[in-house]
C-alpha cells in the first residue's frame, strides 16, 4: 500500500463574473514510504495547490487523498509543512516558532525544550534559538522552518518551495544540507519547486505538471544512487544528472 | 541612518564638517531650537500683554506664581487626583470594551454586521450632543463623568482593533492551520500580536478623546477636578490660575501618550527597527 495516494483529484476556483478557473484536473499519484517527490511545472501548473491541499490548507473540490490507505480531510499532525515565505510568525523567537508547532501538537511547555534543542541542531541553528526572524539571514529563517516541522515529527514532509527566495550560493547550500537531512531520516517527503536543479538534485521522482488546467504531464524517475549527499559539488557533474537535468529541461520548454 | 546622512548634509552646508556624522548632537541642536522658541513665544507673550488688563489675561509670569500658589496649598494635587482617578478609571474600561469588542467583531462575521452601523454612527457624531441626555440617565456625579469618558474613548478603539484583526495577514492563519493550532492559540499567538500595533495606535486616540470627555465632563456635570479649576477661576476673573489646571491637562496628555507609546514598544520588541 503506497503511503500517500491522491486520486482524481481536482480543484476549481471561483472567479468572478466568469467560468471558474480549473487549478487541478483529475491528479492521480502514489508515493511509497520514504520517496522523495519533486513537483515542478511552469507557474499556474497548481503545484502550490496540490501541496496545500495534501496538508489541508484547502479543500479539494473532488477527489480523494489517502494517507496509508485513510482518507485525509484536513491539517494532521502527521504531515509537517514547510512555507515558501512569511512561514514564521515574526514576534516569536525561532525558538518559540518551535514551540508554537509543539504546543499545537498538545506537548506541555516543560517538555518542548528538549525537542527544540535538537531540531535547532540539526537544521545547524544551535544557540541560535532566542532570536527573533528579523535578526536571521533568509536561508536561517528556512531552516528555523524546517526545523518546526521536523519538530512534530510528521510521517510526511511538505516542502513549498522552500529555498525559492533565497540567493543560489545558499540555495545550493540548503539543497545539500536538504539531501544529507533525508537521507539520514528517510521520511516522506514532497517538495515543490521551479528549480530543475533542485528537483534533480533531491528527488527520487520528478513530477512534471502543465498549466491550464493543472495535469500530471508526466513522472521522471531520478536513478542517480544515494546518498548522493557525499557526492556534494560533483553530484551535478555525474552523467546521470546532466541526462536528467537536460530531460526535464525539454519538457518544461514544452510546456511553456 | 538617514537622519545622520541627513545632518551631515546640512552641517557641511553650514560649514561644520567635524559634525559630519553625529546624530547626538544633531539632536541637541534641534532640542535648543525647540526650547529657544519656547522661551522667545514665553517672552513675547509677557511683554505684549504686560499692560493688558489682569482680569482678562494673564502673562506667563503670573500663571508661574499662580501655579506655584495652587500647587503649595495642595489645590492642583488633589484636582489632578479627582480628574486622574475618574479617567484613568473609564479609560482602562474604554480599552476593555473596545478590545473584547473589536475582537469580536473582527473575528465573527455576524457580530460585526449587527453592530458596525451603530459604532461608526457614534464615532462620526459629536458625542457632546449627548451629554445632556446622558445626565438625565446617570446624574451628574462620577457615574456619569466615566459613562461620558468611556463614550469618547471606545470607538477610536473597537474601530481599530476591528482592523487590526481583520488584516491579520493570511500566511500566518496558515501556519496555526497547517500545524492544527487551537482556536484559543490562533487568538493568543497569531491575531493579537498582529492586532497589536493596530489597538495601540487606537488606544493613543482614545487617550486624547478621553481627556477632552473628562475635561467636558467636568465642565457640564458637577464641576469639579482639573475642569473644575479652570471653570471657578475663569468665572472669577483669576486667569492666571486658570491656566494652572491647563498646564497640568497638557502635561498629563503628553505623559500618557509617551507611557501608551513605551508599553506598546516594550511588546513591539520583535519589529525590525
Amino acid at each position: 500500500m503506497p503511503k500517500l495516494s491522491v486520486r482524481n483529484l481536482t480543484k476549481r476556483f471561483p472567479v468572478s463574473g466568469g467560468p471558474s478557473m480549473t487549478a487541478l484536473d483529475g491528479v492521480d499519484l502514489d508515493v511509497e514510504e520514504g520517496e522523495f517527490i519533486a513537483f515542478v511545472g511552469p507557474s499556474g501548473c497548481g503545484k502550490t495547490t496540490l501541496l496545500r491541499i495534501i496538508q489541508g490548507l484547502e479543500t479539494a473540490t473532488s477527489g480523494e487523498i489517502r494517507i496509508d490507505g485513510k482518507p485525509v480531510t484536513g491539517p494532521g499532525h502527521d504531515r509537517g509543512f514547510v512555507f515558501q515565505q512569511y512561514g514564521l510568525l515574526p514576534w516569536l523567537t525561532a525558538a518559540q516558532n518551535i514551540g508554537f508547532a509543539l504546543e499545537a501538537k498538545g506537548i506541555p511547555p516543560n517538555r518542548q525544550g528538549e525537542t527544540t534543542e535538537r531540531v535547532l541542531a540539526t537544521v545547524g541553528l544551535k544557540g541560535f534559538g532566542d532570536r527573533f526572524p528579523h535578526q536571521l539571514s533568509g536561508g536561517m529563517q528556512q531552516r528555523v522552518g524546517i526545523a518546526r516541522a521536523l519538530a512534530i515529527e510528521p510521517e510526511i514532509m511538505l516542502l513549498d518551495e522552500p529555498f525559492g527566495a533565497l540567493d543560489a550560493l545558499t540555495r545550493e547550500i540548503l539543497q545539500n544540507e536538504m539531501l544529507g537531512l533525508t537521507e539520514r531520516m528517510g521520511k516522506t517527503i514532497l517538495f515543490v519547486t521551479h528549480s530543475v536543479d533542485e528537483a534533480v538534485c533531491l528527488a527520487d521522482r520528478v513530477v512534471v505538471m502543465s498549466p491550464r488546467p493543472g495535469r500530471i504531464r508526466e513522472i521522471v524517475p531520478i536513478d542517480i544512487p544515494r546518498p548522493r549527499a557525499s557526492l556534494g559539488e560533483a553530484l551535478r557533474d555525474t552523467p546521470e544528472y546532466v541526462a536528467k537535468r537536460h530531460q526535464l529541461w525539454n519538457q518544461l520548454m514544452d510546456l511553456v | 541612518m538617514q537622519r545622520s546622512a541627513q545632518a551631515s548634509a546640512d552641517s557641511k552646508s553650514a560649514g561644520e564638517p567635524e559634525a559630519a556624522s553625529d546624530p547626538n548632537r544633531q539632536r541637541r541642536r534641534e532640542r535648543l531650537l525647540q526650547l529657544g522658541t519656547l522661551v522667545l513665544l514665553l517672552a513675547v507673550w509677557e511683554f505684549a500683554a504686560r499692560d493688558a488688563n489682569k482680569l482678562l489675561v494673564a502673562v506667563p509670569s503670573d500663571i508661574a506664581i499662580a501655579t506655584w500658589e495652587l500647587l503649595l496649598n495642595g489645590e492642583l494635587f488633589w484636582a489632578t487626583i479627582d480628574s486622574m482617578s475618574t479617567f484613568v478609571l473609564g479609560f482602562v474600561i474604554a480599552s476593555i470594551i473596545g478590545i473584547v469588542v473589536g475582537f469580536a467583531m473582527g473575528t465573527n462575521r455576524t457580530v460585526e454586521v449587527i453592530l458596525d452601523p451603530y459604532i461608526n454612527a457614534l464615532y462620526a457624531m459629536p458625542l457632546v450632543a449627548l451629554i445632556p441626555i446622558l445626565m438625565l440617565w446617570v446624574g451628574i456625579g462620577f457615574l456619569a463623568k466615566i459613562t461620558i469618558i468611556i463614550l469618547f474613548a471606545v470607538f477610536p478603539v473597537i474601530i481599530n482593533t476591528v482592523t487590526g484583526v481583520k488584516n491579520v495577514d493570511r500566511h500566518y492563519l496558515d501556519i496555526g492551520k497547517a500545524f492544527m493550532a487551537s482556536r484559543f492559540m490562533v487568538y493568543r499567538q497569531i491575531i493579537a500580536p498582529y492586532a497589536l500595533p493596530y489597538v495601540a495606535s487606537g488606544l493613543r486616540i482614545a487617550l486624547g478623546r478621553g481627556i477632552i470627555a473628562m475635561i467636558v465632563a467636568e465642565f457640564l456635570t458637577s464641576i469639579s477636578g482639573l475642569g473644575g479649576l479652570i471653570i471657578n477661576y475663569t468665572n472669577a476673573f483669576e486667569t492666571a490660575k486658570a491656566f494652572a489646571p491647563v498646564l497640568v491637562v497638557a502635561l498629563l496628555a503628553n505623559a500618557l501618550t509617551v507611557l501608551v507609546q513605551k508599553v506598546e514598544e516594550r511588546f513591539g520588541r520583535w519589529r525590525r527597527r
